[in-house]
């Protein structure tokens, strides 16, 4: 009995830790935690200014990382969303740009420019689709083939020279927090209702867990998996208006670094790179996490490196947590 | 489902008590804005990236100027990312810096992060790179490319007239879409326009920054012109390509030797002074890293106090070459890079 008594108390205190580590809401406490933990230390991390700061960081990454949760769910990747925002900027700022744009001064300039951007990730999204379901080749290729050609044709189009003078309505879409904010907001809770609230979201993880038995069931498979490609463009084309907007600038090489930061977001909020589970509340959860960490060691004053080093052990530990836990809650 | 929400409240207490905690550090103390206040000064600098050693060089010249003075510096490297770069801008005005110091990585996607600056009331300068002609407010410190790469030229035709032939001559050009490869073509094409007795250019290499292409450039032209005796690169982290293209056709061959080919550069990395040293290179342009660096934290501090400054400081540089190499070196950024 005296063994017991210890043991139990051991149990009780364990038990807030393990509902914490149990619960989909995990990565929601480490964003928590790691405020709490560094706020006192680091000046302007909870001030006003820099929330405005973390929510325009914040909202165009969700919109990418959301498209790569569908793609994720389905059981697939998508490495050429970064060219996408390339490509889709490089094409939009053609179109609008106050120097030699096509549409150059027209009213009609920013829409017909983010539709033409909208519809062209759609498209490179369909060529991702169909590739890996009618010519039955692995994602990881095609998609990554299609980033390195997607890339040069818009380094190509350019000669490597960024465009500037867009229209002002087109970029208040991305300077105004008021305006960028709901859109993402719109678009993630469009995806959300989709995957929660209707019978495509049901395909789209039957389709990840078990492709197969969701054919045998009566799903239709390919056109699935190519809708999850659409859509994953379509975003990454949305998140490249609000990129675009934000710098002004049409850029051949616009977001070409940030694809470790899409689909690392997408994994620490807990979808599995394997298919079949995935929400895009946890993507935000992912996004939040990691814009977070990245803004609060940047105000901190570190260096570059000790930056890097910090963000990836962080990255791995938060991998590894979830690993663990997927195990445990598994067993 | 008790124990979560005890789990977050805890957590939104925490994170009010440190929000309050940094709101009465804000209002207690100096105000920022107020330059009599705050002798010691916190400086933002923000680099595209540090990849190559003349950034690395750069930045060390700025901490190193800001120590001097006693400055604090906060910094931030954007790994080629403007989007990033923004993001940090923002982030620095955030911590509410008394100045900025920015290697942008293009002309333009800088033009918001100058705005988002100058709305803030905090100084900033463009170190090495200018931005485009916008609404915006700004200083730029830049290498005087033109007339450094004309005085780097001139010196290596002076070196052509000893030799009392003729040479033909290459020129390694850098991507046009960057304004300091254009000021460096201009300033070769003014110097070799004033001695048509000397030179003849018979080759023109687009290089665009890559160094393969740089490479293979050469070695073309060395195929199509074996006669070549003049080649100047209008940056010095190219040399490595030209080195093993002349060693391949048996033509590197150091100063005063036979069948030397005059070469010329531009920057004076670690390399060109290793070259330099040796005998083999006649002369580089260096930029001048240090006035540059000296030049962008006097011109924080001269925003601040109020004092109206160009919009463009332009850092004369020196020619470094085979007679002043031992004098100049301890002002040519590569010659110190290789001492350590």
């Amino acid at each position: 009995m005296n063994h017991q008594a210890p043991y139990i108390n051991r149990r009780s205190l364990a038990q807030p830790v393990l509902t914490a580590l149990r619960s989909e809401y995990l990565v929601l406490f480490l964003c928590l935690l790691l405020f709490s933990a560094l706020a006192p230390f680091t000046e302007g991390l909870a001030s006003g200014n820099n929330f405005k700061n973390l929510l325009g960081n914040l909202a165009p990454l969700l919109v990418v990382a959301v498209g790569q949760t569908l793609v994720l769910i389905v059981g697939g990747i998508d490495l050429s969303v970064t060219s996408t925002i390339a490509l889709t900027s490089v094409v939009g700022a053609f179109a609008m740009n106050g120097d030699d744009g096509w549409l150059k001064g027209s009213p009609a300039a920013t829409p017909v420019a983010v539709m033409t951007m909208l519809g062209l990730g759609s498209l490179v999204g369909l060529g991702n689709g169909v590739a890996v379901t009618k010519l039955k080749m692995p994602a990881f290729i095609v998609t990554l083939t299609t980033m390195m050609f997607l890339s040069g044709l818009a380094i190509w189009m350019t000669k490597s020279k960024p465009l500037y003078n867009l229209p002002s309505s087109f970029t208040a879409l991305g300077s105004q927090l008021w305006l960028a904010l709901p859109i993402a907001a719109a678009l993630a809770g469009l995806a959300h209702l989709l995957l929660t609230r209707s019978l495509f979201g049901r395909w789209l993880r039957a389709v990840g867990f078990n492709s197969r038995t969701a054919n045998v069931s009566g799903v239709p498979v390919d056109a699935v998996i190519i809708a999850a490609y659409v859509a994953c463009g379509l975003l990454a084309a949305a998140a490249s208006v609000l990129y675009t907007a934000r710098l002004e600038t049409g850029s051949p090489v616009l977001g070409q670094r940030i694809l470790l930061d899409v689909i690392g977001a997408t994994v620490i909020g807990g979808t599995s790179l394997f298919g079949g589970k995935g929400k895009v509340l946890w993507t935000l959860f992912g996004v939040l996490f990691l814009s977070l960490l990245d803004n609060a060691l940047n105000l901190l004053g570190l260096s570059h490196f000790t930056i890097m080093m910090v963000k990836g052990g962080v990255i791995l530990l938060a991998a590894l947590l979830d690993t663990a836990r997927t195990r445990w809650l598994a067993a | 489902m008790r124990t979560l929400l005890r789990l977050i409240f805890v957590g939104l207490v925490a994170a009010g008590l440190a929000g309050c905690k940094r709101e009465e550090t804000k209002t207690s103390g100096a105000a920022p804005g107020d330059p009599a206040a705050s002798p010691t000064l916190t400086i933002g600098v923000a680099f595209e990236t540090l990849q190559t050693e003349y950034w690395v060089a750069g930045y060390e010249a700025i901490k190193s100027e800001a120590a001097k003075r006693g400055f604090k510096v906060l910094e931030a490297v954007a790994d080629g990312d403007a989007n990033r770069q923004f993001e940090q801008v923002k982030n620095f005005i955030t911590r509410k810096v008394d100045g900025i110091i920015l290697v942008p990585k293009d002309a333009k996607t800088c033009i918001p992060m100058i705005r988002a600056a100058n709305s803030a009331n905090i100084p900033i300068v463009l170190f090495n790179r200018p931005s485009d002609k916008s609404d915006t407010k700004s200083v730029a410190v830049v290498a005087d490319n033109f007339a450094l790469t004309k005085s780097t030229v001139e010196y290596m035709i002076s070196e052509a007239k000893k030799t009392g032939k003729k040479h033909k001559a290459m020129i390694l050009m850098g991507d046009l879409g960057d304004i300091n490869a254009v000021g460096r073509r201009d300033g070769f094409d003014a110097a070799v326009k004033e001695a048509p007795e000397i030179l003849e250019v018979v080759a023109r290499i687009p290089t665009e920054w890559n160094q393969e292409k740089a490479q293979s450039g050469v070695v073309n032209a060395l195929q199509a012109n074996p006669e070549i005796s003049f080649i100047f690169t209008s940056s010095d982290f190219l040399f490595p390509g030209i080195v093993s293209a002349l060693k391949g056709a048996g033509k590197y061959k150091k100063a005063g030797e036979a069948g030397h080919v005059i070469l010329g550069g531009f920057d004076g990395d670690a390399t060109a002074w290793q070259m330099l040293s040796e005998g083999y290179l006649d002369a580089t342009g260096v930029q001048d890293v240090y006035f540059e660096a000296q030049q962008s934290v006097q011109a924080i501090v001269d925003l601040r106090a109020g004092k109206t400054l160009p919009e463009i400081i332009r850092d004369p540089g020196f020619v470094i070459h085979q007679g002043n190499a031992r004098e100049k070196s301890a002002q040519m950024w590569g010659a110190n890079v290789k001492k350590k």
